[in-house]
């Protein structure tokens, strides 16, 4: 199938160059107009959840045109990217966001939260990140952000009978306008520097003449908005309150897309904007993965909750993501997108399986609440051991191969110390992975049939069984993924001399 | 014989049929019901030992190189290939391994009751894990078969093992994981060395012992890397603490394969990979001295401490440390003969460790203890279990005609040359091993008939004879006649020490030297 490319100078042509976005609005408003006369019971709920799923799907095919049709080159100057790096991130996010609605179907109606604008603020904050992504301008990435996280505010306060899940959404909120803020004033201090706020042009601006004061001072407050985002240490204290408090599966969405759409646009800004200035923000972000790396690991030694324990596990992940931008090579970009990949499918199926853990009413679900399980539930132990192997890293899982691959870029980056740091504390990981697999697989359970009422249901089946399967094929046979994501990182480099893969 | 194996081209899928049968097994495992899970893991790993024994005539003594190669791409961005490949050090671990496993899992049939199909799965798993490390010749395949063991055996201990297993089970996980963790990134590390000096991104065995001369300036950090994976999986003294926990708690088949196999895995480790990468800094003086301290000290301190165990299992674990102090010496001593003893060694040590595991695994199904204290007078009630437990330890201690004494005198005689008073005092350790093995013996199986629990216990059944008859009989054939073994290892050995201290085998001639000189 031939097809002329698209022109992405006249304005049809950057219509077109948003077509997946385009088709996301409409799914959204469909959804919105279907929810206006049907939102009474669960049926309908589960309705509103089927029509999402269709919604991305069309925006996945929308996705799969617009990367056939696009130039090679769209040329320098534009608001949005259309290149590989774009094209990857969106399917990630496209994937884990479906995977995250599979998973809430069967636990909104479980804890009565059956109100199906649910799915419609997921799905804005899916339109969102896809801004994020496709973003070559901070303005654009400003306002995808913001459209992401004011829905993610609403949905972390979603289960309304619980103050646990208001403070969640309120302490995001908080936060979340905090970073906003520092954001903001890093795009205007990084403008104030440049003259522009097209991240190429900004990138062009910086490599001539070097940073400014003002440019270091824009690029510091850039890196804290980031790293609220993302949870990365030290602004990760939102992370654990609000993963424990927010409804479970909007918490894995939370871990996974969010977190996907933070790096991706973080990356994007660090290698368009500031490839030239290495120097100033690799110490920054040598700091920044550190801290995460032992902070994260070592907190998550010492929790009760598992879902606390995740979270702090999600920071420590961040740690390691961080930490494969580090090297500033379109290795460690492709490092970082893979390893999103494996955390976000390993991710989401971790929190369907603790939601169903948390059984009707949604308990916090500690160590002794997973004692035995083994015995009476075999295949959810099964499940939850491999994901928690996948998240320690361990071989024959994609989190294997996602830390094999970050710990590559950076010894071929020259740095062995950051990666014996990165060795050292996903050691410590251990400790609280492993004693979840030995509460359910060497305690024994409190009583016979306790966990009689522990169910996935059959849309969150569906998707841990996908992803289940995605972190075991993956994990011996990556090759698929990693052309899609070296593919990624070198359009987003342009530099494929830097990347080591051997071609 | 070796005509029928050309035939059928059993060269060329020995290494693959060894490393799937297993995995496949593990599925009929899984979905036949729990009380058939045994009989079939039995007869999967009976097949993979039959199968297996193909090696020892279809295996070229005379050609140092890897035999039965298999090489496919795997990653081939990373450069990652799947090679397999076998030499005379590989070969009888791999047979030792294929040997032991079917033995593991008939010692089970009444042990295990509960998760039955989880454990033999398991066993299967781990049997593939166990060979993949001996048969790796891609640092990559190698590193991933090196962890892919760890997860069977800590849900072994930890399931189906005693009073302590949550404890011993994660002490095990994590001691192993810390010292391979630092691998990983020492490998990674070679492999850019590797990469900038060929130009060719690859984890293949023989470029990383090409490349690895050049890297003079990384060599000791390398080194300490994969040493201090190897020493904690040996254990070598310092970092034995994990192995009397493991050993204890442990069910009698994990035991067993701990002992037999997952030990040698250190040795094996450094004899494939630490030593012959960088034999400059391995057996620079500074270092020889720090590994020879620790194996001398090891042999006594383990021969010391086993002597004041009043558990019978705990006993033999600290014995294990100190017979694999032996083995470090002697491939630290880097002779012929030296090497050959270390090898002979861990594949004694196999057998007869592994049937000291069996048969306290016999005494505490009977029983359910294995203080020492309880028993005395055992060779009244079941003497053919206290026959076999007496010729086990003999065969422990070195009695000579039997596997121990082999081993133990290459490696001393083929040290002391390089380290007289190193060998001078690790000697006593084989005094200490007479000591604690031979006043266990008296307690357990002679003196008085006191304790009347005693009194009504069973023979060793039909099954039980199955298990342990086979370890005699090899450590009575490794020690009368282990002429076929040694010249198997001969080729293999010769171009070790060939390859890590040039020029050093030809050494004044001992007796032993000059027989084997003059050896077709």
């Amino acid at each position: 199938m031939t097809q002329t490319a698209i022109d992405l100078t006249t304005p049809v042509g950057l219509m077109l160059g948003l077509m997946p976005e385009l088709v996301l609005s409409l799914g959204i408003l469909g959804v919105l107009l279907v929810v206006a006369w049907r939102h009474e019971g669960p049926a309908d709920s589960r309705r509103a959840g089927w029509l999402s799923l269709v919604s991305l799907g069309a925006t996945g095919l929308a996705l799969a045109w617009l990367f056939r049709a696009a130039p090679d080159d769209p040329g320098i100057g534009l608001m949005i990217a259309v290149d590989a790096f774009r094209f990857a991130a969106s399917c990630l996010i496209l994937l884990l966001s479906a995977g995250a609605i599979l998973c809430s179907m069967g636990y909104l109606e479980r804890e009565r939260l059956v109100a199906p604008e649910y799915y419609v603020l997921v799905l804005l904050a899916v339109l969102g990140m896809l801004f994020m992504v496709n973003a070559q301008d901070l303005i654009v990435l400003f306002l995808g952000l913001e459209t992401m996280s004011v829905s993610i505010y609403v949905l972390a306060a979603f289960s309304r009978g619980s103050p646990f899940s208001a403070e969640a959404g309120l302490k995001y909120f908080l936060m979340g306008s905090f970073a906003a803020g520092f954001l903001l004033y890093g795009i205007a201090l990084v403008y104030g520097a440049a003259g522009s706020t097209n991240l190429v042009q900004i990138g062009a601006q910086f490599s001539l003449g070097g940073l400014s004061l003002m440019a270091k001072l824009g690029l510091g407050l850039l890196l804290v908005g980031f790293a609220f985002k993302v949870a990365a240490v030290p602004f990760h204290m939102w992370a654990p309150d609000t993963y424990e408090g927010a409804p479970t599966p909007v918490a894995g969405f939370m871990a996974t897309a969010v977190k996907t759409a933070g790096f991706i646009a973080l990356a994007r800004v660090l290698y368009t904007c500031f490839q030239n200035s290495i120097d100033t923000w690799q110490p920054i972000i040598w700091g920044i993965a550190v801290a995460s790396m032992v902070l994260g690991n070592l907190v998550a030694l010492v929790q009760k909750s598992l879902k606390r324990m995740l979270a702090y596990s999600s920071v420590a992940h961040a740690g390691y993501l961080v930490a494969a931008l580090f090297p500033g090579s379109a290795l460690g970009v492709s490092a970082m997108t893979f390893y999103l990949l494996g955390y976000g499918i390993t991710s989401i199926a971790a929190f369907a399986l603790l939601a169903a853990m948390g059984r009707n009413g949604e308990r916090d679900v500690t160590l002794d609440e997973v004692a035995g399980l083994a015995g009476q539930r075999p295949w959810l132990a099964f499940a939850f051991a491999v994901v928690l192997l996948s998240l320690f890293g361990f071989p024959g899982t994609i989190g294997f191969i996602g830390k094999w691959y970050i710990i590559s870029s950076i010894v071929a980056a020259g740095k062995p110390a950051l990666a014996v740091i990165l060795v050292v504390t996903s050691l410590i990981s251990a400790g609280y992975y492993l004693p979840v697999i030995m509460a359910m697989y060497m305690k024994p359970a409190r009583a016979p049939m306790v966990y009689y009422d522990t169910r996935l249901g059959r849309t969150a089946g569906l998707a841990v069984g996908l992803a289940l399967a995605g972190i075991l094929v993956l994990g011996f046979w990556p090759v698929p993924a990693l052309t899609i994501t070296d593919g990624a990182a070198g359009s987003l480099t342009q530099s494929p001399s830097q990347s080591v893969a051997g071609r | 014989m070796n005509e029928f194996l050309t035939s059928i081209s059993y060269d060329r899928w020995i290494l693959n049929v060894l490393l799937l049968l297993p995995l496949i097994g593990v599925i009929p495992v899984v979905l036949a019901p729990a009380a058939r899970a045994k009989q079939i893991a039995l007869a999967v790993t009976i097949a993979e030992l039959v199968v297996s024994l193909g090696l020892w005539w279809a295996y070229n003594p005379a050609d140092p190189a890897m035999q039965f190669g298999v090489t496919g791409p795997w990653l081939p961005q990373w450069g990652i290939n799947y090679t397999l490949g076998l030499d005379g050090i590989s070969l009888f671990m791999v047979l030792l391994t294929t040997a032991i496993t079917p033995l593991a899992v008939l010692s089970s049939f009444n042990y295990i009751g509960e998760r039955e199909k989880l454990y033999y799965s398991l066993l299967l798993t781990l049997l593939t894990g166990m060979l993949g490390v001996f048969l790796a010749l891609d640092m990559f395949l190698f590193y991933f078969f090196w962890e892919l063991m760890l997860i069977p055996m800590y849900f072994i201990i930890g399931i189906w093992g005693g009073k302590n297993r949550l404890y011993a089970a994660i002490k095990f996980f994590i001691y192993t994981m810390a010292g391979s963790l630092l691998m990983l990134v020492a490998i990674l590390v070679m492999m850019f060395q590797v990469a900038k000096s060929t130009g060719v991104y690859t984890f293949s065995y023989d470029a990383f012992l090409q490349a690895s001369p050049q890297m003079t300036a990384l060599a000791p950090w390398l080194f300490l890397a994969f040493a201090l994976a190897f020493a904690i999986k040996v254990p070598i003294f310092p970092f034995h603490t994990w192995l009397p926990d493991a050993h204890v708690e442990a069910p009698t088949a994990g035991s067993v394969i701990l002992a037999s196999v997952l030990l040698k895995m250190g040795t094996y480790g450094f004899l494939r990979f630490a030593v012959p990468f960088f034999p400059e800094v391995a057996l620079s003086p500074a270092v020889t001295a720090v590994v020879t301290t620790c194996a001398v000290v090891g042999v006594i301190y383990g021969a010391l401490v086993a002597m004041v165990q009043p558990d019978f299992k705990k006993l033999v674990a600290y014995s294990s440390v100190s017979h694999l102090g032996f083995v470090m010496l002697g491939i630290w001593a880097a002779t012929l003969q030296s090497v050959q003893g270390a090898l002979m060694i861990m594949i004694g040590h196999g057998l007869s460790t592994g049937a000291l595991f069996l048969l306290i695994g016999m005494l505490y199904e009977r029983r359910h203890t294995r203080e020492i204290s309880a028993y005395g007078g055992l060779a009244r009630v079941i003497p053919v279990f206290s026959l076999i437990l007496v010729v086990t330890s003999l065969a422990s201690i070195g009695l000579p005609g039997l596997n121990g004494f082999v081993g133990e005198f290459l490696v001393l005689v083929g040290s002391f040359e390089r380290h007289p008073w190193a060998t001078g005092l690790a000697t006593t350790g084989v005094i200490f091993a007479a000591a604690y093995l031979l006043w266990a013996l008296q307690r357990i199986v002679f003196n008085k008939l006191d304790k009347s629990e005693n009194a009504h216990l069973t023979d060793l059944s039909a099954r039980e004879l199955l298990v342990v008859l086979p370890l005699v009989v090899g450590m009575i054939w490794l020690g009368l006649y282990p002429k076929p073994v040694l010249d198997r290892m001969d080729a293999s050995a010769r171009h070790y020490v060939e390859q890590v201290a040039p020029g050093f085998e030809r050494q004044p001639a001992t007796a032993l030297n000059r027989a084997q000189e003059d050896r077709p």
